[in-house]
C-alpha cells in the first residue's frame, strides 16, 4: 500500500493564493476527506494530485514517485483516479463506452490488430469489457448500460462518473464533490458505495465533499482548508473540537 | 429462451464476444452480402457508358477520401478545410514516382497496389505534421492551420518544374494479371479496384471504431479533459486522427490518379476541400455509413443540375449564364438546408427508417 504525501504545496495564479504550504499525508486504506468553505482550495488541491495543475512550489509524492510535474495521463496509469466535480462524460457515448474508454492503458494491443480485430483485439476488448461489467454491477448501473450518457438524469450521470474512476482500477480514488446536488436516498446510495470500496476492493479515499454530516459519518482522517491553508486536520471528533474550524465554519462568537 | 437469429427482438448476448459484433442479427449480415454480391455483380448485366462509369468511380473515390475526413471531423471533432491537399498528397506521390522513375515503370504499372499504400503512408505522415498545431490549436484556430496547410500545398505545387508547375503529370496503364488494362476496360476495372479498396478501408474503420483507437477520437472531441485524466495523451490522439485521416486521403489521391491516368493541381483546390466537407456534413458527420451516403448524394446532385443547365443552355439562350450558375448555387443550397434541417445529415435519415421498419406496424 502506497502513501501519498503533498508537502508544503504552493500554488497561486498571478497574485492569488490558492494553496499555501499545504501539507496532506493520504494514509492507504482508509477514507480521508477534505473540507472547507467555498473557494477554499479543495478542487485546486485535487487538481494539483492528478496533474491538471503542477504546484508552484511544494512537493508531491506517491510512494517512490514524484508527481510534481506528472500530466494526468501518466497520473492515470500509476493508480491514481479522479471523478470531476462538474460532470466531465463523454456525452455523445454510451455508459458502457464511457466505462471502456477508461480501461485504454489495459486494451494493450496494437493499431494493426485493431483494424483487423478477430483475435488479439477481440479477445482483450472481451476481457476488458468483463472487467466493465464487475464496476457495472457494484455501481448498480445495469439499466443503462447501453443508454447514451447525455440522456442520463443527473443523479446517474454522478454515479456512473464514480464508475468511470473505478474502472481505472485504482489504488488511490479522488472522488470531487460526489454527493452535490443529490437527494437523500441519491446520497445513501453513493455513501454506501464509498463505504464497500474501502472494505471490499480496498482502495484508498479521497473525498471533497459539502456535506459535513456525511464527511463525519465515514471519514477516518479529515483535513480542513480555508484560504488556501490546512487550518485543522484529525479524526472527526477533533476536527469538530478544533476552535479554528468552528470559526471557519460558523464565525466568531 | 432461444434468441431468433434472424429479426432482433430485444439483446439476447450470451457472452461478450457476441455483444462486439457488428452485424447482431443474420439478416443483417445478409444484406450486406447480398448488397455487396449486387454491387460487384451489376456490370455482367448492364452495360453503362463510360461517362457514367466515371460519374461512378468518382464516387466511390470521394468515399474514401469522406471516410477519412468523417474520421477527423466527425469523429475526433477537428474541423480540416485542408482535406483536398491530403488526397493531393496521395495523388503527388504516385505522379514524383512516375517523374522519378519513368512513366513505365514497373513499379508503377505492375506495382500498383503498393503505391496506392505508399501513397496512404505519405499521406499519414503530411497529416501527422499538419496535425502538429492540433498539440496548441483547437477549434475554429486549428480550421484556419488546415487551411493554410491547403494553401501551401497549392503554391508548392503551382511553383515547382518538378511537379510541372501544377500542369498535368500522366500517370501510366496499370497491369493487371489478363495483362494491360485497356481503354475500353479501364473504368470498370478501377472500379472494380476501388470497389476492394473501400470493402477493406470500410471494415478496417468499423474494426477500429469498436476498439480503442476508435473510442479515443470520440473521447477527445466529447471532453479532452477528461480523456486525460482516463490515460489518454489528448495532443498525441489528435495529430493520431489527423494522420489516419490522411492515409485514407492519400489512398483516394492515388485512386484518383491512376483513375484519372493523369495528376493535375486543379483536382485537388481549396473548392474540393469544402465539397469534401459538405459530403460529410451532408452524409452525417460521426457516423460510418454517413460516408458512404455524402459523396453518392452530393456527386449524383452534382450531374442532375448539370444536364439541367446543359438542357436549359440549350433551349434558353438567353439563359445560359444563369445556367451555368446553377451548378454552385444548388450545391451551396444543398448545404445550407442540411445544416439548419437535418446536421445529423442523410445517416439520421437511415437510423429513422431503420427504426420504422424494425417496428412497423408499431410506432414505437
Amino acid at each position: 500500500m502506497t502513501q501519498l504525501i503533498v508537502s508544503e504545496a504552493t500554488l497561486t495564479f498571478g497574485g492569488l493564493n490558492a494553496l499555501t504550504k499545504v501539507d496532506v499525508t493520504i494514509e492507504p486504506g482508509i477514507i480521508t476527506s477534505i473540507i472547507g468553505p467555498n473557494g477554499a482550495g479543495k478542487t485546486s488541491l485535487l487538481n494539483c494530485i492528478s496533474g491538471f495543475y503542477h504546484p508552484t512550489s511544494g512537493r508531491i509524492r506517491y510512494g517512490q514517485r514524484n508527481l510534481t510535474h506528472a500530466s494526468p495521463h501518466q497520473i492515470s496509469t500509476i493508480g491514481i483516479a479522479r471523478a470531476f466535480q462538474n460532470l466531465e462524460l463523454f456525452r455523445g457515448l454510451s455508459v458502457l463506452d464511457n466505462l471502456l474508454l477508461a480501461r485504454h492503458q489495459n486494451l494493450d494491443y496494437s493499431i494493426f490488430h485493431a483494424v483487423i480485430y478477430c483475435g488479439k483485439a477481440a479477445r482483450i476488448e472481451a476481457e476488458n469489457r468483463a472487467y466493465v461489467e464487475k464496476v457495472i454491477d457494484f455501481m448498480e448501473l445495469e439499466p443503462y448500460r447501453k443508454k447514451m450518457v447525455g440522456n442520463l438524469s443527473y443523479g446517474v450521470q454522478k454515479r456512473v462518473e464514480v464508475a468511470r474512476a473505478l474502472t481505472l482500477a485504482p489504488n488511490l480514488l479522488l472522488l470531487d464533490e460526489p454527493m452535490a446536488g443529490m437527494n437523500i436516498e441519491e446520497k445513501e446510495d453513493i455513501v454506501r458505495f464509498i463505504l464497500d470500496l474501502k472494505k471490499e476492493w480496498g482502495i484508498t479515499v479521497v473525498l471533497v465533499e459539502h456535506d459535513l454530516g456525511v464527511v463525519m459519518d465515514i471519514s477516518d482522517r479529515i483535513y480542513v482548508l480555508d484560504f488556501g491553508e490546512v487550518i485543522g486536520s484529525g479524526t472527526p471528533q477533533e476536527v469538530a473540537a478544533n476552535p479554528k474550524v468552528i470559526e471557519a465554519y460558523i464565525g466568531e462568537e | 429462451m432461444s434468441a431468433n437469429r434472424w429479426l432482433a427482438t430485444g439483446n439476447y448476448f450470451t457472452s461478450y464476444r457476441e455483444e462486439q459484433r457488428i452485424f447482431f442479427t443474420s439478416l443483417d449480415r445478409t444484406a450486406m452480402g447480398l448488397l455487396l454480391a449486387v454491387l460487384f455483380a451489376w456490370p455482367f448485366f448492364l452495360e453503362l457508358d463510360n461517362k457514367y462509369m466515371l460519374v461512378i468511380d468518382n464516387i466511390l473515390v470521394a468515399v474514401i477520401a469522406v471516410m477519412g475526413l468523417n474520421l477527423v471531423t466527425g469523429f475526433a471533432g477537428l474541423i480540416s478545410i485542408g482535406h483536398a491537399a491530403f488526397v493531393g498528397i496521395g495523388a503527388y506521390t504516385v505522379a514524383s514516382f512516375s517523374r522519378m522513375l519513368g512513366e513505365n515503370h514497373l513499379l508503377l504499372s505492375h506495382g500498383w497496389p503498393v503505391m496506392i499504400i505508399l501513397a496512404g503512408c505519405m499521406g499519414a505522415v503530411f497529416g501527422a505534421l499538419v496535425g502538429l498545431p492540433a498539440l496548441r490549436l483547437k477549434h475554429l484556430y486549428l480550421a484556419i492551420a488546415t487551411l493554410s496547410f491547403q494553401m501551401i500545398f497549392q503554391w508548392t505545387i503551382n511553383f515547382m518544374n518538378f511537379f510541372n508547375q501544377g500542369q498535368t503529370i500522366s500517370v501510366t496503364r496499370v497491369t493487371w494479371v489478363t495483362g494491360q488494362v485497356s481503354r475500353s476496360q479501364h473504368y470498370m476495372f478501377w472500379y472494380y479496384a476501388l470497389l476492394v479498396v473501400i470493402v477493406l478501408c470500410g471494415f478496417g474503420v468499423r474494426n477500429l471504431l469498436r476498439t480503442r483507437y476508435g473510442r479515443c477520437l470520440v473521447a477527445v472531441r466529447d471532453n479532452d479533459r477528461a480523456a486525460d485524466a482516463m490515460g489518454m495523451h489528448p495532443g498525441f490522439t489528435k495529430v493520431y486522427a489527423f494522420a489516419l485521416a490522411g492515409f485514407l486521403a492519400g489512398v483516394a489521391g492515388a485512386l484518383h490518379a491512376y483513375l484519372y491516368r493523369g495528376v493535375g493541381v486543379e483536382s485537388f483546390t481549396l473548392h474540393h476541400s469544402i465539397s469534401y466537407l459538405a459530403m460529410a456534413i451532408v452524409g452525417g458527420l460521426g457516423t460510418l455509413h454517413g460516408s458512404f451516403w455524402g459523396p453518392l448524394a452530393i456527386k449524383l446532385l452534382d450531374l442532375q443540375v448539370e444536364q439541367l443547365s446543359e438542357w436549359v443552355g440549350a433551349h434558353v439562350t438567353a439563359a445560359t449564364n444563369l445556367a451555368t450558375a446553377l451548378r454552385p448555387l444548388s450545391f451551396g443550397l444543398v448545404i445550407v438546408l442540411f445544416l439548419m434541417f437535418e446536421p445529423r445529415g442523410i445517416a439520421n435519415w437511415w437510423r429513422i427508417a431503420r427504426s420504422y421498419v424494425k417496428l412497423w406496424p408499431f410506432r414505437y
